[in-house]
């Protein structure tokens, strides 16, 4: 087993695709019993790193060590304790829930009872219905159930929740918390900042191929220091028009009608601010005054909001 | 081994749900038949449970109990009364004119099975009483064939071989009759029958048995160049495959069941075509035998290797049902699928020889004797297997089983 029982361990993880360099010599390792996610826009290189990890692609250059054992790309030997969630969570159509379950767990050497796996994911009512007849939240748990089959010890998810309503998210989220509390690893890539903050350990911003912080989301909160938000909306103004605003505090920008204004002193801050609105007789509407977050980490590294 | 079994059923009883996969896999082959039927062939013969039969007494009439050959035909010419009831008789029976010649009248009747006029020749051996009393009374000094009833019957004909197996029910009954006679009967010792098959003869025979083995291929055919590359595709365009990749499965084990679920969508297609054509209109063909199996099975993998060469040549499932759309129509008809393309102009007898649909008709109707041998075997076996083995080197170098980035 590899130091700290970790269970995955990429050292200088290098692939490209023909000019482009999608991921470039990244290192991380992912122990047992945590949620490490890695965030990062489109085009940042997790997806690429995702399938590497899952044997979907084999790196150009690098070092995958996966329970204890090193290898140039992830074998069938590797994928009986792997369990994976893709993207796009599509099955066949016509095939019932239990049948699709049923076989996945055919594809393993040694399978959890479907019955277990649709009780997990509860889908015991479902288990006769056609797959197309499901909803988003069923087709995802669906996927979780398959990627759960043969009782995985590194689960991958790639963006779980993504266009899931509240409630299905919550669901999921659940499931992911109870696998972490058996001691499972589970690697997830996620587009929303809260579901990051809520479920991870620890977090690896990746932009263009590269790792450029890694921490748990308060050590990588802390990384702004004492710094308060300040957002709210005032119709659609003139580029120009919140230059006045950076003197009174260490950032402000424009994002549409949103602005976001960052400071190490609220009260002069807000002073200012009400009096530059009255000044331009401005309404200030949506007003949210908060601490950073992770999205607030990434806007800061890179200058951009992570769904640009 | 499951996961082959697992992938073979998924692709079985997905077919079976979608409804539009079940029209053109089954339905459609099965509309088609019965349309092909209805406009070629005339109805009201099939189904009939009266037979035609000639029977040729060859052993000179003695009189008295111990003329076996006798009673034989005489139970024969009651089964062809018709009953009082003015039912139909279960036969019609003919018989050599007084003073006609019994082997000119054997050869003719002969004939007559072969072109499917007849369901069978019974022929009572000269020596025929004699050769039984020695029989039964447990000599071996009868020659051989002197006790033995001939049956000349057409296995390729189901009518022929209902009413063989009915002949051979009667005689087993007219037994009873000699034990009554003699008080000797033994069951080794029973009446020997023997059926020869006289085979069919080229040109004679009904339009749906000439239809049937083209419209069984035709089914194999459309569900291997539509069906095939439409899974396929489907499945790699919405990511499906992709999660079975990561997975231990591998891509022998998916193909494995692949390559089974259809061979067995193809093996269900028959079996309907099969009763369709057999209890609705009267198909006489018998497929239970070794080559004509083997043909159906050469067959569906053929267009199996079709449908990989189409999926290998498509980016998507659309432009993979562009590609089959475009050989559907010469394969299907420059095939003689349903009608002779015998005397078709030069241009269009190119794709015809080049077509293995027309090697794989033609050797399943000649197996199934109801075509002459049109090609010799290795031609007849050799072109469907040089496409197979062209479909599968291109597909194996050109088919992606993920979606490209």
């Amino acid at each position: 087993m590899l130091a700290n029982d970790q269970l995955i361990r990429v050292t200088g993880l290098k692939k490209h695709y023909k000019d482009v360099l999608a991921v470039d010599g990244i290192s991380f390792s992912v122990p047992r019993a945590s949620v490490f996610t890695i965030l990062g826009p489109n085009g940042a290189g997790k997806t690429t790193t995702l399938e590497i990890l899952e044997g979907i692609r084999e790196p150009d250059a690098g070092e995958i060590e996966v329970f204890g054992i090193r290898v140039s790309r992830v074998d069938r030997t590797v994928k009986e304790r792997m369990g994976i969630l893709l993207q796009e969570a599509n099955f066949e159509p016509y095939l019932k829930v239990k049948e699709v379950l049923r076989l996945f767990a055919s594809f393993f050497k040694h399978p959890l009872p479907v019955e277990e796996i649709l009780d997990r994911i509860a889908l015991t009512e479902k288990a006769n219905a056609h797959v197309k007849t499901l909803s988003g939240g069923q087709k995802q748990r669906l996927a979780l159930g398959a990627a759960l089959v043969n009782n995985p010890d590194l689960i991958f998810l790639d963006e779980p929740t993504t266009g899931l309503d509240p409630q299905a998210r919550r669901n999921i989220w659940s499931i992911i918390t109870d696998l972490k509390g058996e001691g499972k690893a589970i690697i997830l890539t996620t587009h929303y900042m809260e579901e990051a903050e809520a479920l991870s350990d620890h977090v690896c911003i990746m932009d263009h191929g590269i790792i450029i912080a890694e921490g748990s989301p308060q050590e990588l909160s802390a990384q702004l220091g004492q710094e308060t938000i300040i957002e709210f909306t005032a119709g659609e103004l003139p580029a120009d028009a919140i230059a006045p605003l950076i003197e009174g505090c260490k950032t402000a920008r424009m994002d549409g009608e949103l602005v976001t204004v960052e400071t190490e002193d609220l009260i002069a801050t807000m002073e200012h601010l009400l009096a530059w609105a009255k000044g331009r007789d401005l309404e200030l509407k949506n007003m949210v005054v908060r601490q950073p977050n992770l999205e607030d980490v990434f806007l800061s590294l890179t200058g951009r909001r992570i769904r640009e | 081994m499951k996961g082959i079994l697992l992938i073979a059923r998924g692709h079985l009883i997905t077919a079976f749900r979608e409804r539009v996969t079940l029209f053109w896999f089954l339905l459609f082959p099965m509309f088609l038949l019965v349309i092909l039927t209805l406009i070629f062939s005339g109805l009201g013969n099939a189904g009939s449970t009266h037979f035609s039969v000639a029977i040729i007494n060859m052993e000179p009439s003695t009189g008295g109990s111990k003329d076996f050959a006798a009673l034989v035909e005489s139970v024969f010419e009651q089964a062809a009364t018709p009953s009082e009831a003015g039912k139909e008789p279960l036969f019609s029976l003919a018989k050599p004119a007084p003073g006609e010649d019994k082997d000119a009248f054997l050869a003719r009747e002969q004939k007559a099975v072969r072109l499917g006029h007849l369901a069978a020749v019974i022929v009572i051996p000269r020596g025929f009483n004699q050769g039984l009393m020695q029989r039964i009374l447990g000599s071996d000094s009868a020659q051989d064939g002197e006790n033995t009833i001939t049956i000349y019957q057409d296995e390729a004909n189901a009518g022929s071989q209902m009413a063989t197996s009915i002949i051979e029910q009667i005689i087993s009954g007219i037994d009873r009759e000699i034990l009554a006679r003699t008080g000797k009967f033994d069951e080794a010792k029973a009446i020997p029958t023997e059926t020869i098959w006289i085979g069919n003869a080229s040109g004679e025979v009904a339009y749906i048995d000439f239809l049937l083995p083209g419209v069984i291929l035709m089914g194999f055919f459309v569900t291997g160049l539509f069906g095939v590359p439409g899974s396929i595709l489907f499945a790699r365009d919405r990511q499906i495959l992709r999660r079975y990749w990561v997975t231990p499965l591998t891509t022998p084990r998916y193909l494995a069941g692949f390559a089974l679920g259809h061979v067995g969508l193809c093996a269900v297609q028959f079996f309907f075509l099969y009763i369709l054509g057999r209890f609705a209109f009267g198909a006489s063909v018998n497929f239970a035998h070794p080559e004509p199996l083997l043909f159906l099975l050469l067959g569906s993998v053929t267009f199996l290797a079709f449908g990989f060469f189409i999926a290998s040549m498509a980016k998507t499932a659309n432009s993979g049902m562009a590609i089959a759309n475009i050989l559907n129509m010469p394969m299907m008809f420059l095939g003689g699928l349903f009608f002779p393309v015998s005397g078709l102009p030069l241009l269009l007898r190119v794709i015809v020889f080049v077509n293995p649909l027309t090697y794989l008709a033609a050797g399943l109707r000649a197996s199934l004797g109801v075509e002459t041998v049109t090609f010799s075997l290795p031609l007849t076996v050799g072109v469907p297997l040089a496409w197979i083995l062209i479909c599968v080197l291109v597909a194996s170098r050109r088919l992606k089983w993920d979606v490209e980035r």
